[in-house]
């Protein structure tokens, strides 16, 4: 029984994994906050907002897949990207529950599904790529200005991805998953036997690359990342390479700034089948969850030391956020929602939806 | 339309069987079912790389000496690698995944014409490419359609125009290319053996890929191309119409299924005392291969033609049935339809 053993352990964190609604809680954490997903249902395409403690829950239609998101700080407002080669993103008001604009791509260039703010909540740094040349750069967006395109920045490489901002609220920590494609071949991935992936540390004002990480094989593309209170890093790998070779699909850039790959037991590295998915870095404690829909499981490291925590099956896991009560929360393609405790409890389902929900929570 | 609300109905009952699927009852270990997975699927790889190497020895053949007898065996051995090709195609992961060689094999669907462009691009070219040059370009033409469209295409359509020295070199290239793409997956599917063989979540992606071939046979390449998924009937957005060879290779991977799929799917279902959903299956399947053997070989012809129009939706039930016992399959052993497995980002 996780729940009592939790409500024995944390008082009040356990009624929220009873299913008892809000308590309270919201006021201090995401947990009455809205979260956003992609989600495929019965009609189609969707932006689904949705509140774990009360289960309150809105649907958008949309008329591509999308993929991430990010919240704007200090607003009732979420941006959801189109998957790539999409080219559209969806501002979402939780207040008045509806889209509020679509914005398109600058003429030539597609995003790829993911987006941060500035802390003060105006300016919006989106992946993007400049299809002529499969330049990677991240697009700048005015939020004070009806999003209108403020300025690129040119990250020197092939295919970014996910992004985040860092605590210092100036680095941006990218994903440069280093694979080229072009709309006019769909999601073939068209360099495989010539990639460059790395972790960048961009300066957000200047472009100025600051650090370039090389994964410690060329076909391991690093793909998406979250980042700790003070600052520890996690990126995740997919690894496109012969699917019997094993390579390490994680990486950790402590607060110091050192740099180091994760490697789990060879077993489990194995059942993960080289790809990982969303990370989330807990706020609150030194945990980390990775799922890896691919091996239908989700991983619990401790942030400090990579070490394993828990590896728990999880059917088609997709999104991971941190619950700001010292858990996470993971959505599943079968529409199910859970909330994974940072102690190696088993998952605790709390919903299922009529939904598949896409790749990541936001 | 006269099946749509049976297939309609056969949709929604798949779509319960899928939701309704309880505590998984795959067998913990089902090492046995990848043993077998992986010496079926290994036969079709070397079939393909068989039928590649012939392709290759049969392009140099017509170049050297064009007549129409060299030119029907191309043709030919075209299409039995095409086929050897569709039988092994359900397989999405393992070494086919590696520098995208299923694109590589089959550009498709080509909303954009860019087999035809690229084609194009290379006939008007000074000199022919090397083979080299093929596997570092573009991989709309390293496949089976770019040689459909030399062998095919209106714009090659008089006799001498593929025995011309361009047209002919790009055919050697591309056969030789694609050859050697043959020989790689032999060689990387034994060395992915061991690793295949001992890795638990293997089953359920084989068991994902087989029935997602069933899937995308149902919607993809017969719903679409004979206008029962909403827009109206298009020829064009059919495998092969270059040829007019659609339904053949719709057969061969009904084919493919029965020889490398159900070898392992069996001993799974009877082991879960399943035996006759298996027997059910394997008959729905061979009633299908059968079926699209006997039909006239092309899709887009027959889209004007009411009484080969009437086959193929006849063919179009018989794989919905089979995708529906799919579903029922993948209920019974508890698998999860994967959303995100199967295409994430």
């Amino acid at each position: 029984m996780p729940a009592r053993r939790e409500l024995l352990k944390a008082g009040l964190i356990g009624l929220t994994s009873l299913g008892l609604p809000g308590l309270g809680l919201a006021a201090k954490g995401p947990a009455g906050d809205w979260l956003f997903s992609a989600a495929d249902d019965a009609e189609g395409h969707r932006v689904l907002g949705y509140v774990p403690a009360t289960g309150e829950r809105f649907r958008i239609g949309v008329s591509e897949r999308c993929h991430g998101g990010c919240r704007r700080p200090g607003r009732t407002q979420a941006v959801l990207f189109a998957r790539r080669p999409g080219r559209s993103m969806h501002v979402i008001d939780t207040t008045a529950r509806r889209e509020l604009a679509r914005i398109e791509a600058p003429a030539g260039h597609h995003f790829y599904g993911h987006g941060v703010f500035s802390p003060e909540g105006r300016h919006l740094y989106a992946t993007v790529n400049r299809i002529a040349d499969g330049a990677g750069l991240i697009h700048v967006f005015d939020a004070q200005r009806d999003y209108a395109h403020h300025t690129e920045l040119d990250l020197q490489g092939i295919g970014p991805h996910e992004l985040r901002l860092m605590p210092d609220g100036a680095t941006l920590a990218v994903g440069l998953g280093g694979i080229r494609t072009h709309p006019d071949y769909g999601r073939v991935k068209l360099n495989l036997d010539d990639m460059a992936p790395a972790l960048l540390m961009v300066d957000r004002v200047s472009g100025e690359v600051l650090e370039r990480h090389a994964p410690s094989h060329p076909q391991l593309s690093c793909r998406h990342l979250d980042v700790g209170a003070d600052g520890t890093l996690i990126a995740g790998y997919q690894f496109q390479g012969p699917a019997w070779e094993r390579h390490p699909l994680l990486l950790r850039r402590g607060p110091g700034g050192d740099v180091g790959e994760i490697a789990l037991p060879d077993g489990l590295t194995d059942e993960l089948r080289h790809y990982t998915a969303s990370i989330a870095v807990a706020r609150d404690a030194p945990r980390v969850l990775v799922t890896a829909p691919r091996g239908h499981r989700v991983v619990l490291i401790d942030s400090r030391d990579g070490r394993l925590v828990a590896s728990h099956a999880l059917p088609d896991a997709a999104g991971a956020l941190a619950d700001g009560q010292g858990g996470f929360w993971v959505s599943s393609g079968r529409g199910d929602f859970y909330r994974v405790a940072a102690d190696g409890a088993p998952p605790e389902r709390l919903e299922h939806l009529a939904l598949s929900w896409d790749n990541h929570l936001t | 339309m006269p099946y749509r609300p049976l297939i309609q109905r056969l949709g929604r009952l798949g779509l319960a069987a899928l939701t309704l699927a309880g505590s998984p009852l795959l067998a913990e270990d089902s090492a046995d079912a990848r043993a077998r997975w992986h010496q079926a699927i290994g036969d079709r790889y070397a079939l393909l790389a068989e039928a590649g190497a012939r392709l290759e020895t049969s392009a140099h053949a017509y170049c050297e000496a064009p007549g129409r007898e060299h030119r029907a065996r191309l043709e030919d051995d075209w299409l039995d690698a095409y086929q050897a090709w569709q039988a092994v195609r359900f397989v999405d992961f393992g070494p086919i995944e590696q520098r995208s060689r299923a694109w590589q094999l089959q550009f498709w669907p080509d909303t954009k014409n860019l087999v035809g462009r690229k084609v194009q691009a290379w006939l008007r070219a000074d000199t022919p490419p090397s083979i080299e040059a093929i596997a570092d370009g573009s991989v709309a033409v390293q496949g089976f359609p770019a040689l459909e469209y030399l062998l095919f295409d209106e714009h090659l359509a008089s006799s001498e125009a593929l025995a011309a020295p361009q047209a002919c070199g790009l055919l050697q290239s591309v056969s030789g290319h694609l050859a050697d793409t043959g020989a790689a997956l032999v060689r990387d599917w034994q060395a992915f053996g061991d690793h295949y063989r001992g890795t638990d979540s293997y089953t359920a992606a084989t068991l994902q890929a087989g029935l997602q071939t069933l899937e995308s046979l149902e919607d993809k390449r017969l719903a679409e191309p004979l206008g029962m998924a909403g827009p109206p009937a298009n020829g064009y957005r059919a495998e092969a119409w270059r040829s007019g060879r659609s339904v053949r290779l719709i057969a061969a991977s009904l084919a493919g299924l029965q020889d490398s799929f159900l070898p392992g799917l069996r001993p799974l279902l009877a082991e879960g005392g399943q035996a006759e959903l298996a027997d059910d299956f394997a008959a729905t399947l061979d009633a299908a291969r059968q079926r699209a053997t006997a039909m006239a070989p092309g899709l887009a012809p027959s889209l004007d033609d009411p009484e080969a129009f009437a086959e193929l939706q006849g063919l179009y039930v018989e794989i919905g049935q089979l995708s529906w016992l799919g579903q029922r399959i993948a209920g019974q052993l508890g698998l999860v339809s994967g959303f995100n497995a199967s295409d994430g980002d």
